[in-house]
């Protein structure tokens, strides 16, 4: 996050403690993106704000807004068919479109848009990592662009609402993931050691033995890291492997 | 107050991050930039290998985790079983008689102070954040309280990284990365070199570092190299 000013700042505090409260067990994930929401209608000075995410099928579900407004709900929906939203998620750039019936994009979002009172609307998306998991929206009754501090704060919230749902998933699957991080990382080290073993059983390199490895497993019809289990532990020693 | 702690650390975190999704490694670079720390590193447990290292600072971390797995001993290794482990000063006769390998080691690095902290997810013991600093002292008010903020992030980061959809060549997921893959490829060629299991393998390898003055690292390196070769019918290894 950029720096903010000051008065922001203040309250941006707020959020960060809220979102401190991820670390807590009975922590409600969708109160939390619903309050963050409301905080960036007040810090962005927008009139109303709703987050979208994916559902890991790579379709788009509301998940937040900062109104029960049923026009606005409606706007946010039709979001997942077409709309700055939609392509700010599939390109992973901000969209920002400070006129939108001079932008002549999108023509049902736009007449819903028109008819609900809003004349601009700002989509950011939500990184985790390389993947973006969905996007914030803003949206104006006044035509205009988003100030460039304004674009900042939008920026870090939709980072601190990316931050959140991290924290709120490890949380609530933590001892599974615990113990997958474990695996994990026990298996690719049984990898590595059953590539030195290869390597050195048939002086061939690191490359070759992981490319034997792999043939070995799928000629088997073994997970990688079983084979390179028996491998290590001396139970498997046909070689070549086939 | 703790909800100006949180922001600050957060936004720490967040800039670190350069408008990329954060990862465990902002969350070193947050607790470098809290001032008072010279070195860190991260690094998880497993039933197979002592440690695993997730994240180093840099070259001094490095060494330093190193020196740990070589060795075995220290603040770092005592912490996984035991809780935090705070070292104001290496210095004192009673560190040097509890490490006498590790601590003039270290000091040796021109580190003073070891602090080393548990991650803990509820009862499961995930891991351990190591921090180094050149002066000697206690870690204690501001500065512990925010290292205390970032080992749970840590852990939940950590976690984070698990839920990955994309998959490497081995199926696994692709942002749970060995720091040091050679040195468990040189475990493997080892136990094929003296026909012994991975463990006595890596001790042997560990072995030969501490006793040539090396780091693990390069051991293993040379191993994979074929630069260095163990042999079973000599007392000690051969170059």
């Amino acid at each position: 996050m950029t720096k903010v000013n000051d008065v922001a700042e203040t309250q941006l505090a707020d959020v960060f403690v809220e979102l401190s409260d991820t670390l807590v067990d009975d922590f409600d994930v969708i109160d939390f993106l619903h309050g963050l929401t409301k905080r960036c209608v007040e810090l962005l000075s927008v009139s109303a704000a709703g987050l979208l995410l994916t559902d890991g099928r790579g379709t788009l579900q509301m998940v937040a807004a900062s109104s029960e407004q049923t026009r606005l709900l409606e706007l946010f929906q039709l979001q997942t068919e077409q709309g700055p939203c939609l392509d700010c998620f599939h390109t992973g750039t901000a969209v920002s479109v400070p006129d939108l019936q001079r932008a002549g994009r999108w023509p049902r979002f736009t007449a819903a848009a028109t008819e609900t009172g809003f004349a601009a609307v700002h989509a950011l998306p939500m990184r985790l990592r390389t993947d973006i998991i969905g996007a914030l929206n803003l949206f104006d009754t006044a035509p205009g662009a988003l100030a460039p501090d304004k674009q900042r704060i939008g920026r870090a919230m939709a980072d601190v609402a990316t931050i959140g749902l991290l924290q709120q998933r490890a949380i609530r699957d933590r001892t599974a993931l615990t113990q997958e991080l474990q695996n994990t990382l026990h298996s690719r080290i049984l990898i590595e050691q059953a590539k030195g073993v290869l390597a050195e059983r048939l002086h061939i390199g690191m490359e070759d033995a992981f490319t034997a490895l792999l043939t070995g497993a799928r000629n088997r019809n073994q997970p990688l890291a079983v084979l390179a289990a028996n491998i290590v532990s001396g139970s498997d020693e046909t070689t070549p492997l086939r | 107050m703790s909800q100006q702690r949180r922001l600050r650390l957060w936004s720490l975190i967040v800039e670190s991050a350069h408008g990329r999704s954060v990862t465990i490694d902002d969350v070193g670079a947050a607790v470098l930039s809290t001032g008072g720390i010279d070195a860190a590193a991260i690094a998880v447990t497993l039933p197979a290998v002592p440690r695993e290292t997730m994240y180093t600072s840099g070259s001094l971390a490095d060494a330093l985790e190193d020196l740990t797995m070589t060795i075995g001993e220290g603040p770092s290794a005592e912490a996984i079983a035991d809780g935090p482990s705070m070292i104001a000063d290496l210095d004192d006769p009673q560190c040097l008689a509890r490490w006498p390998v590790f601590a003039p080691a270290v000091i040796g690095h021109g580190v003073r102070a070891v602090f080393a902290l548990p991650l803990r997810v509820g009862a499961i013991r995930l891991g351990v954040m190591d921090l180094y600093r050149r002066e000697r002292g206690a870690l204690e008010g501001e500065l512990l309280a925010d290292v205390l903020v970032l080992t749970d992030l840590a852990c939940a980061l950590l976690l984070g990284t698990v839920r990955d959809d994309r998959k490497g060549r081995d199926g696994l997921p692709e942002r749970i990365v060995l720091q040091h893959p050679e040195v468990h490829q040189a475990t493997g060629m080892v136990t094929v070199q003296l026909g012994v299991s991975a463990a006595v393998a890596l001790a042997r390898l560990r072995a030969y570092a501490y006793a040539t003055d090396r780091t693990l690292r390069d051991v293993a390196g040379d191993v994979v190299a074929r630069v260095l070769r163990f042999d079973p019918d000599e007392g000690t290894d051969a170059g």
